[in-house]
């Protein structure tokens, strides 16, 4: 299925960049959101537990390589972990 | 129901989550303005662990001011709130329902969520619906059939019955399987409804039997006379009498038959309308004059016993001649010396009964029984004159009072010899 909405995507595409507005795209999805979110963890104050500090540095490694989608959902879940915390 | 009770609640419940998202956003903004709903929205989105969370804020001259979108989406025109519309996630196009709300300067900002699960889960759930509507139809259909075969079978008796009644055998019965359900009732029901018809027929061909056999001999006597007249044409005095008898017979033909009229009528109801209130003991004195001479002639006595007033509410023409019936048969069968008596005494709320008693030879159980059909007439009675049909106008009289004739021994003790029928009539409530 996934591969069948690639292929229509890049039928698409063509066409849309020749003429119609280009689809919106999310940008949460990224290596660049991935950074901005571990910064925005580093600067949250107070203590860190374990299982936090894991979870942030897997995503950090997921993120740095190639795999930004599962890195950015490592981090969300340290975020909430720290904000529970907190 | 089924599919507004699943597919339409995850829609439901995600337009609520968007409009309570929406409302948030609106509430930072009233608060702290646009700084408030930027912090607000990267907030929500540092914590969106399902990854499905879609925003983007736009100034007043629509630069992105915050969210995941890189741009406003086409499918969400100017002035829209709700819509579907496509995003790009990984490269890959997906479903997001969005939800857009216009704040204060003309900032604005769009709250979606991406569906792409809730679709799979969709089609999930209609695919399964659609096999379960599919089994659920083949299931019915073979019910069906089923049940069809089985009723089928259980009234192929029945209709079998009718079918064999319908080209003549009147004879065939639905045969009862003892399982005493609804279609052993049916049969039942047949059965009872063609052993009436049956008796009813039996009883049409008993009165045309009788007809024809009671009117063959008056009409064979007149032409009999007739013909004797014509032979003896030379004396007038011969031709005369023969004329007379012969008048004589077809009087009583033509009475047979308005007897058989009146009793037709009666039993139809047709002169119901002609109901009206009446005493009934002026009328029963009248016929007791009238039959008291008749009955001096033949030394018999004529007693009775009324009361001084009895409203009733009747056919005063139909009572009097039912009434008059019964005396008459009275007298006929008393020999000389006996006794009638003519009762009538009120009965029930507004009924009344008429009672003849005789002291004649009465008659058997098994004649009292026959008595109200037409043309019956005892053995003993063969010698007397009269059609047999006097009792059936009594009986069809009484029935169209709400009443009925019944018939008994004068002494039921077996003291003495005699008969005793008595007239009850219904209130007019009661009449049918």
């Amino acid at each position: 299925m996934r591969l069948l909405q690639s292929l229509a995507l890049a039928c698409v595409a063509p066409v849309l960049g020749a003429g119609s507005e280009p689809m919106p795209r999310i940008t949460t999805d990224s290596r660049e959101y991935c950074i901005e979110l571990a910064e925005r963890l580093a600067k949250m104050p107070g203590p860190r537990e374990e299982a936090v500090t894991r979870l942030v540095e897997d995503g950090v490694r997921l993120c740095d390589s190639g795999h930004p989608r599962l890195g950015v959902a490592r981090l969300r879940r340290a975020m909430r972990a720290m904000l529970a915390g907190h | 129901m089924l599919w507004y009770a699943t597919a339409g609640s995850l829609d439901r419940q995600t337009d609520a989550a968007l409009r309570t998202d929406a409302i948030g956003l609106a509430q930072r903004w009233r608060e702290s303005g646009p700084d408030a709903v930027i912090e607000a929205i990267a907030e929500r989105l540092a914590t969106d662990v399902d990854a499905a969370a879609i925003y983007l804020f736009v100034g007043p001259d629509r630069q992105r001011l915050a969210g995941n979108l890189d741009r406003w989406p086409p499918d969400l025109p100017e002035g829209a709130s709700w819509g579907v519309g496509s995003v790009v996630r990984d490269s890959l196009p997906i479903d997001a329902r969005l939800h857009a709300v216009d704040f204060s300067d003309n900032y604005r900002v769009l709250v979606g969520r991406d569906v792409a699960e809730k679709g799979r889960l969709r089609e999930l759930l209609a695919e399964g619906m659609a096999w379960s509507a599919a089994a659920a139809v083949f299931f019915a259909l073979m019910g069906a059939a089923v049940l069809r075969r089985a009723v089928e079978g259980r009234l192929r008796p029945a209709a079998q019955t009718a079918q064999a009644i319908a080209a003549g055998d009147l004879s065939r019965r639905v045969p009862i399987s003892r399982r005493e359900d609804e279609f052993d009732r049916l049969g039942e029901s047949m059965n009872a409804m063609l052993d009436r018809i049956d008796r009813l027929m039996e009883g049409i061909r008993g009165v045309s039997d009788s007809i024809a056999h009671d009117l063959r001999t008056p009409i064979a006597r007149a032409r009999a006379k007739l013909e004797e007249a014509l032979a003896g044409r030379d004396d007038p005095a011969a031709l005369r009498a023969a004329m007379e008898e012969a008048i004589a017979d077809l009087d009583h033909i033509t009475r047979v038959f308005g007897a058989l009229l009146r009793i037709a009528e009666a039993e139809a109801g047709a002169r119901r309308a002609a109901f009206a209130p009446l005493d009934l003991s002026p009328l029963l004195a009248e016929l007791a004059e009238f039959y008291g001479a008749v009955a001096e002639a033949s030394g018999q006595v004529l007693e009775t016993d009324l009361p001084e007033t009895l409203e009733v509410v009747g056919d005063r023409d139909l009572l009097a001649q039912a009434a008059g019936n019964l005396i008459d048969n009275a007298l006929k069968f008393t020999p000389p010396g006996g006794r009638v008596r003519l009762q009538a005494r009120p009965a029930g709320a507004d009924g009344a009964e008429i009672v003849v008693t005789d002291t004649g030879p009465g008659l058997s159980p098994a004649d009292r029984a026959r008595a109200g059909e037409r043309f019956f007439r005892a053995d003993a009675s063969r010698g007397t004159p009269g059609s047999g049909l006097g009792l059936s106008l009594v009986q069809a009289v009484a029935h169209l009072h709400g009443g009925e004739l019944t018939l008994d021994d004068a002494a039921p003790d077996g003291t003495a010899t005699g008969l005793r029928a008595t007239i009850r009539l219904g209130g007019a409530h009661e009449a049918r």
